[in-house]
């Protein structure tokens, strides 16, 4: 099976990187959800 | 090494964040006085007594000055011991005005219980053999539940109490 697909992969001779944009997307809007949430909760703990 | 480019944005917001968290909990903890409640100062659970703070007759809330109070609570399974009042039966409210300084002292004589003023920064675990503490001004006029919010038992739901803060 390994060697079958390692033929297809050398006759296509195509260097395929994979699309990382939304990963990045998806990363960053995760950090600002973290963020966020750190500061409203820092905000109601200096508001107390 | 080779670093995607996203790798590096990531990586970067990452420690930037971590940096800006860190400075700010740095400056609160220096600068503002905010310090752990509890994990400092040991106590025998066996004999609370033995401790000044809550000596029967210390228990509940004590004047120490214009505006400044100090509340000695002992937590049990299931109850807040607040003292006595003049007529010798147990304390279940306590009443300081508006804008005064009170320092939380409580420890407890059995198991892990929770001691949080629901609404205010008064927020912290009761271990036995530790004496957790805490001081904070009480701005907001109104009535706040004690509550135990960490599971210590089936009477868990019932162990609360109130401090209301008049103006």
């Amino acid at each position: 099976m390994t060697s079958l697909h390692h033929q297809k992969d050398e006759k296509a001779n195509k260097k395929e990187s994979p699309d990382l944009k939304g990963t990045f997307i998806s990363v960053m809007m995760l950090g600002l959800f973290i963020l966020a949430s750190w500061f409203g909760v820092y905000a109601l703990f200096v508001i107390r | 090494m080779h670093l995607h480019k996203y790798e590096k944005i990531w990586l970067m917001f990452g420690v930037g964040s971590l940096v800006v968290f860190l400075l700010v909990i740095g400056i609160g903890a220096f600068y503002k006085g905010t310090h752990p409640q509890s994990q400092m100062t040991t106590i025998d659970p066996q004999n609370v007594e033995a401790n000044e703070a809550f000596k029967q007759e210390n228990l509940g809330l004590t004047k120490v000055d214009e505006n400044k109070y100090i509340l000695n609570v002992v937590a049990s399974a299931f109850n807040y011991d607040l003292g006595v009042d003049e007529e010798g039966a147990q304390v279940k409210s306590i009443r300081v005005p508006k804008g005064s300084t009170v320092l939380f002292h409580v420890t407890s004589k059995d198991v892990v219980h929770g001691f949080e003023l629901a609404g205010t920064n008064v927020n912290m675990m009761v271990e036995p053999g530790y004496v957790s503490s805490y001081e904070t001004v009480m701005e907001k006029p109104g009535e706040y539940t004690l509550v135990c919010n960490e599971y210590c038992g089936t009477g868990h739901h019932l162990m609360y109490a109130t401090v209301e803060v008049y103006e």
